[in-house]
């Protein structure tokens, strides 16, 4: 085991980059009684960057990204998108909310709408960018509508290669397609920033470099931000343009991957330090 | 893309149509006191009963058990605002004549039904629908049995006719087409109901086909991921609260106007656990099923079963077990049957169409 303990990790600040900053973490902390599963985590993403959120398991990434969703209120600190707040103390929003801003996710344990086909999963995020009301929707009034979300939705599917599986049930599909169904609704809410919850989690060597070329090519058609949680180092060091590294709730490391990769704290974290 | 095939829809109305028609049939030329009519006229209704509980509990994945207590509002305000001004007198004797003293066209009395029962689920949904589960189904009961003790109250006599009856407002029966002498020529009292509840499922069918239920049906199936999808669950529970709510009401009429008689003591828990029953047995999810389950579930209890309930002597054996309350005992086993080995009910999720589709590929879990 770790010699380290929580004591002795140091916060290390976040850096200034030029670009156009779209989601800042302003010394973000996440309580849970007296568990700190985020402490004073500072952070940025700019426009169009894939940055990676990395750390072992339990330091506090997902609870980052339940943080930005608004999943979480966060116990101190300020989330800002577009310089906006969004996220604090004092503001209590729902992810919908949130969600209809312009930031998508997925989840690190797949939820995809079980009892629907594939095609209505997709259908059912676009939901909120509808300008019917319920009496046209019920009586079917806003065919126009209903028309152009179907190709979108189509188009959707297309792009992540499960037309043929469209009338299927969501859960029938192979788990690998699953995540990548996620990826396709996550996307039909028309975000700007996306989230990934380990998004190669349970894919093979090949299925996982496909993912990293997918996840390129996705950010470049729909100009996206992306903003990833992954345990895959490989997929990290391919495709990320920077990486933050969490552990026990603390940020330990930023930069390139290249900077990471050699940043002895980092190896530290990730493989304990040798015992004397 | 894909076309879809039009057959299953197009099979669909002509069943539907045929249906229709047979019931017309049927009401012309069988004896209007037949066995039949009493099933078909409470299947309706509590086929649209059935259909607007799934939708809350089927569909939006919300265990309420509030049902009597919105078909009873929706049955008193009907029956209120339709007693005939001169029978009003004689309805409300010890109130002298009630508080209202106008009457409405049934049509609107019907809507109005649906609205007063929905308006009063806007309000107990705002603190109710935070809760989950069990828990939303305990206070959603309770409310039930708060508006049935309150409309009983003599304080409200002059509006509910307290724990009196309320009666002589238009019931199936008028709606049979009479000529001068008051003989009936045309009968009509079985077509009603049944195009009363056809529109009503309708409309729910097609809130269910439209966004909206997809939107519920996430809700249903994974409240954080439709959350995360943009729907906003409080707003989105809400509608399919009063919605649902807005049918019993409307179903709580047609059951007032089956039964010729309002009285509040009548819309008891058991109620609610029978319209659950029926939307158990035909498939939770499946708004075909729940009204398939109806007729049956309305026919063995009116009419099949009875015989339980009656000493009944084959040769000079008389059979064992056999008295007044044995149905229910049966009932009560034919439940735990259901339950135990056929958890999908009669449907599943299937609806009427679906049986005319290809098989689709079942879920691997």
């Amino acid at each position: 085991m770790s010699e380290m303990s929580e004591m002795d990790i140091r916060t290390v600040p976040d850096m200034k980059t030029d670009g156009e900053t779209v989601l800042q973490l302003d010394h973000l902390t996440m309580q849970f009684g007296g568990v700190i599963a985020v402490n004073d985590f500072s952070m940025h993403i700019d426009r169009g960057e894939i940055v990676a959120l990395i750390g072992p398991n339990g330091a506090g990434k997902t609870t980052a990204f339940n943080c930005v969703t608004s999943v979480y209120q966060p116990t101190r600190g300020r989330i800002l998108f577009h310089g906006k707040e969004i996220g604090s103390e004092r503001m209590h929003r729902t992810p919908d909310r949130i969600t209809a801003l312009g930031i998508a996710r997925t989840f690190q344990n797949i939820r995809l709408f079980s009892g629907m086909t594939v095609f209505d999963n997709i259908m059912t995020a676009m939901h909120l960018r509808r300008k019917s009301n319920l009496f046209t929707q019920v009586l079917h009034l806003n065919g126009e509508e209903e028309r152009k979300n179907r190709e979108t939705a189509w188009k959707l599917l297309e792009t992540v290669g499960l037309t043929e599986a469209a009338e299927e049930l969501a859960t029938s599909l192979p788990y690998g397609k699953q995540r990548l169904l996620e990826i396709a609704r996550a996307l039909a809410t028309e975000p700007t920033l996306l989230l990934l919850d380990e998004p190669a989690a349970g894919m093979n060597p090949q299925e996982t470099d496909e993912l990293g070329q997918f996840i390129v090519r996705i950010k470049n058609e729909f100009n996206l931000t992306v903003f990833m949680i992954e345990h895959h180092m490989n997929l990290v060091m391919d495709i990320s343009d920077r990486i933050y590294v969490l552990d026990f709730g603390r940020p330990i490391a930023n930069g390139t991957p290249e900077e990471v990769q050699q940043n002895p704290v980092v190896i530290a974290a990730y493989l304990g330090v040798e015992e004397e | 893309m894909r076309k879809k095939s039009r057959k299953p829809a197009v099979l669909t109305w002509i069943i539907v149509a045929v249906i229709y028609a047979a019931v017309f049939a049927a009401e012309q030329l069988l004896p209007p006191s037949s066995m039949l009519f009493t099933v078909l006229k409470k299947g309706a209704t509590y086929a649209l009963v059935a259909v607007s509980m799934n939708l809350l509990n089927g569909f939006t994945g919300i265990f309420s058990l509030g049902q009597a207590g919105f078909m009873m509002i929706g049955a008193y305000v009907y029956a209120i605002f339709t007693i005939p001004a001169e029978s009003r007198p004689v309805v409300y004797q010890y109130y002298d004549g009630g508080l209202i003293q106008f009457s409405l066209p049934v049509v609107v009395a019907l809507v109005l039904a649906g609205l007063a029962a929905a308006f009063f689920a806007f309000l107990i949904g705002l603190p109710v629908l935070r809760l989950k589960s069990d828990y939303l189904a305990i206070a959603t009961l309770g409310f039930a049995e708060i508006m049935r003790v309150l409309i009983q109250w003599n304080n409200m006599g002059p509006l509910t006719n307290g724990s009196n009856m309320l009666r002589l407002y238009p019931s199936f029966n008028d709606f049979n087409i009479r000529n001068a002498n008051g003989e009936v020529t045309v009968y009509l009292s079985t077509l009603v109901p049944f195009l009363i509840a056809g529109v009503c499922i309708g409309l729910i069918v097609l809130l269910l086909n439209s966004g909206y239920g997809r939107a519920l049906k996430s809700i249903r199936d994974d409240e954080i991921a439709a959350e995360a999808m943009g729907i906003n669950l409080a707003h989105h529970k809400r509608l399919s609260f009063c919605i649902s709510s807005f049918f019993a009401g409307v179903g709580g009429a047609m059951l007032a106007m089956y039964q010729t008689t309002v009285q509040a003591k009548f819309f008891t828990t058991a109620m609610t656990y029978e319209i659950l029953l029926i939307v158990v047995i035909g498939g939770v999810g499946s708004v075909t099923g729940s009204v398939l389950s109806s007729f049956l579930f309305v026919a063995a209890s009116e009419w099949w079963l009875r015989f339980l309930d009656e000493k009944q002597i084959i040769g000079s054996l008389e059979v064992p077990l056999l008295r007044n309350g044995f149905r229910l005992v049966v009932f009560s086993i034919i439940i735990m049957v259901v339950v135990l080995f056929f958890r999908k009910g009669i449907m599943g999720t299937r609806e009427l169409p679906d049986l005319f589709r290809e098989k689709r590929k079942e879920a691997v879990k």
